[in-house]
């Protein structure tokens, strides 16, 4: 991997940040259009699923969080829709362009990651309802959330990476988006999203611990609800991986673009 | 090479025919097949791939415009996308300088679902414009497309002229080092097609090097000094009147085989009045299609027909036929040979004509042979701005 690429990459990103801005901008004005609800989606469905989760695991199965289980799920689950809602438009985002794809040229990255930013903005708009059950449950994490940035950064470098690779592949092999759709919803339960995998135990917990994800989602906990530092060891890991992971995404990316108009 | 241009640099592009494999159950067998021995891949031509472009080199200058013309998949679109960076080259370079503009599907960014206005931005931004750039000419935008009441209107709702319209008059207002045409004439009525043109005389003016792609060839000569014949390679390239001429020779009709045709016609010639065989001739002139003909299998009652029409649009200007019993012509045996002089003035406006001869079997009701075109004919005259007929127009003060 050459770094004069990488910068060449970046600064071709930044020329073209107005395009970004318009992408995200169209995409979430379409959903208003188009739906009633509107940006109400983004907050509906974590809600359900921790409502769900809440029953499960507070009557059926109570488990110690050593927070209130609500707020441990809703927090767990905002951060996973976050990546699971870019990744589920990014991996389609080139092939729904086609046209633009096949006929203007501008940097094909900007599908993915407009993707992404849609569902940040979804995601500070989730975040609404965590202050609130934040509020409720008298829960304040305290100065450490002027880290909550950090993780955002890492989350965001994480899901981009993966959303680039999961694009181009998409465009190649269509079937990425099928085994895409199994994966994501294995995965949430393979991550900390709604329990602590550490419970898990054995050697299975012992894998399970190793997803860098984990690292990503328990830091939100720590910084928002605990008012702990994240985890050291783990969350520097899983910076230093996403880094790496959207560096090379990125390039790989950038090589396989010349292609995306022949094979689309 | 200047600081804006475009270079094409012995460009080859392969494609491949027939299917790809789209999904992972094919790509195994394909990856286990590369490993185990078809080798590397490489720039030469492989099974079910073929040359799209071989071989093309162009260069066009700041102010300058080059026509790219051909039948349908010479390569032309093509040669577009690889200059535009949307496929590369196989072999060769490919270089654009400054900033490109390419009137390529303008309406490709649209939205159905967002207003006339969201779509400016939108587009706008596509063609990488800056926010600030559409807002200033944002008026001057909607102006142009003549869309002002329907700004506000969802694209969805729009005609696909108006659509068209748009999408134009966003990429007309990009200030391009570098522009890229192909076929965006077709759309809308003839008076934005009329400003679409000055447009384009506009940029080439303000010094942009113009890459067009058109099939009317009428506008190829209008606005670019150079053409281009392309037919995966280059056929001829030069100025823009003679391998249009050439192109326009090439791309008719094929005519049935010798053996199939009771009368053949085996000679064409343009004359003028002293004799002369010309391509080029002034407005009114008298000429004279001369038309030899073999004859193959005994025939009588024949009709001849001779055509004119406009070499860019194929816009007939005349089309009569007539019969062997006018011309006192008759009953034809094999291997008589005759010549017809069609005579006839040049009443046309400047620009390009095709003169075309058949002839008709009145008893069998076929074409015993066809042959367009059998000559070209430039008319040199520069009274006329537009149109087809020389109604010599003579004005005087009345008295």
């Amino acid at each position: 991997m050459r770094f004069d690429d990488m910068r060449l990459l970046i600064r071709e990103q930044i020329e073209y940040r107005e395009l970004l801005v318009q992408m995200v901008r169209r995409d979430l004005l379409l959903r208003y259009k188009q739906t009633i609800m509107g940006f109400g989606w983004a907050i509906f469905m974590p809600l359900v699923n921790t409502a769900i989760f809440s029953l499960v695991f507070m009557r059926v199965a109570p488990i110690d969080t050593g927070l209130p289980y609500p707020l441990y799920a809703y927090c767990g689950l905002l951060a996973w829709n976050f990546m699971a809602s870019s990744l589920r438009f990014g991996v389609v985002s080139l092939t729904s362009n086609t046209s633009l794809v096949t006929k203007i040229y501008f940097p094909r990255e900007i599908f993915p990651f407009a993707a992404v930013f849609v569902a940040l903005v979804d995601a500070a708009i989730g975040s609404l309802v965590l202050i609130g059950l934040m509020a409720w449950y008298g829960v304040w994490g305290g100065p450490a959330i002027l880290l909550l940035p950090v993780v955002v950064a890492v989350h965001v470098m994480f899901t981009a990476g993966i959303a680039l690779l999961l694009a181009m592949s998409h465009l190649f092999y269509r079937d990425v988006k099928y085994l895409f759709d199994v994966v994501v919803s294995v995965a949430m339960f393979a991550t900390s999203v709604v329990y602590p995998v550490e419970r898990v135990g054995g050697v299975l917990g012992q894998v399970l611990a190793m997803n860098p994800l984990n690292a990503i989602i328990d830091a939100y906990r720590a910084v928002l609800l605990r008012g702990t530092a994240p985890a050291p060891g783990p969350f520097l890991a899983a910076a230093v991986i996403s880094v790496m992971l959207l560096c090379v995404a990125w390039m790989v990316f950038h090589r396989g673009e010349l292609a995306f108009a022949e094979h689309i | 090479m200047a600081a804006t241009g475009v270079l094409f640099d012995g460009v080859w592009k392969k494609f491949q025919r027939g299917e790809r494999h789209d999904s992972l159950r094919d790509l195994i067998p394909a990856l286990v097949k590369r490993a185990v021995g078809a080798g590397p891949r490489t720039s030469e031509l492989q099974e079910a791939e073929f040359w799209a472009v071989r071989d093309v080199s162009f260069e066009v200058q700041p102010g300058q415009a080059l026509g790219i013309i051909g039948p349908n998949g010479a390569g032309k679109s093509t040669v577009l996308k690889l200059l535009n960076r949307i496929l590369a080259p196989t072999r060769g370079r490919c270089e654009i300088r400054g900033r490109v503009g390419a009137l390529i599907e303008v309406a490709a960014g649209f939205h159905p679902d967002l207003t006339g206005r969201e779509n400016v931005y939108l587009q706008g931004a596509i063609l990488h414009m800056k926010r600030t750039e559409i807002a200033r000419r944002f008026d001057e935008i909607v102006e142009f497309a003549g869309l002002c009441e329907f700004i506000d209107t969802p694209v969805k709702r729009y005609s696909s002229g108006m659509n068209a319209r748009l999408g134009f008059s966003i990429a007309a207002h990009l200030q391009p080092d570098v522009l890229l045409i192909d076929e965006v004439l077709s759309v809308g009525d003839m008076g934005f097609q009329q400003r679409c043109v000055d447009r384009m005389s506009e940029f080439k003016r303000q010094g942009a090097s113009i890459v067009f792609v058109s099939h009317n060839l009428q506008a190829v000569a209008g606005l670019c000094e150079r053409a281009l014949f392309l037919h995966r390679e280059v056929r001829a390239m030069g100025p823009s009147p003679e391998v249009i001429e050439q192109y326009v020779r090439t791309a008719d009709t094929p005519r049935a085989p010798a053996g199939a045709r009771a009368v053949e016609i085996t000679r064409t010639e343009v004359l003028d009045a002293s004799g002369r065989q010309i391509v080029m001739a002034p407005a009114s002139a008298a000429l004279t299609l001369r038309v030899s003909y073999r004859v193959h299998r005994a025939v009588e009652d024949l009709l001849f027909g001779f055509l004119a029409y406009r070499s860019s649009d194929r816009l007939p200007v005349y089309d009569a036929n007539f019969g062997s019993e006018e011309m006192r012509l008759g009953a034809l045996a094999p291997g008589d040979e005759f010549t017809i002089d069609f005579r006839f003035r040049a009443n046309l406006a400047r620009g390009q004509y095709h003169l075309g001869c058949h002839v008709y079997d009145r008893r069998t009701q076929e074409y015993t042979d066809r042959l367009c075109p059998s000559g070209i004919l430039t008319i040199d005259e520069s009274r006329t701005y537009a149109g087809i007929a020389n109604l010599d127009v003579a004005p005087s003060i009345a008295t």
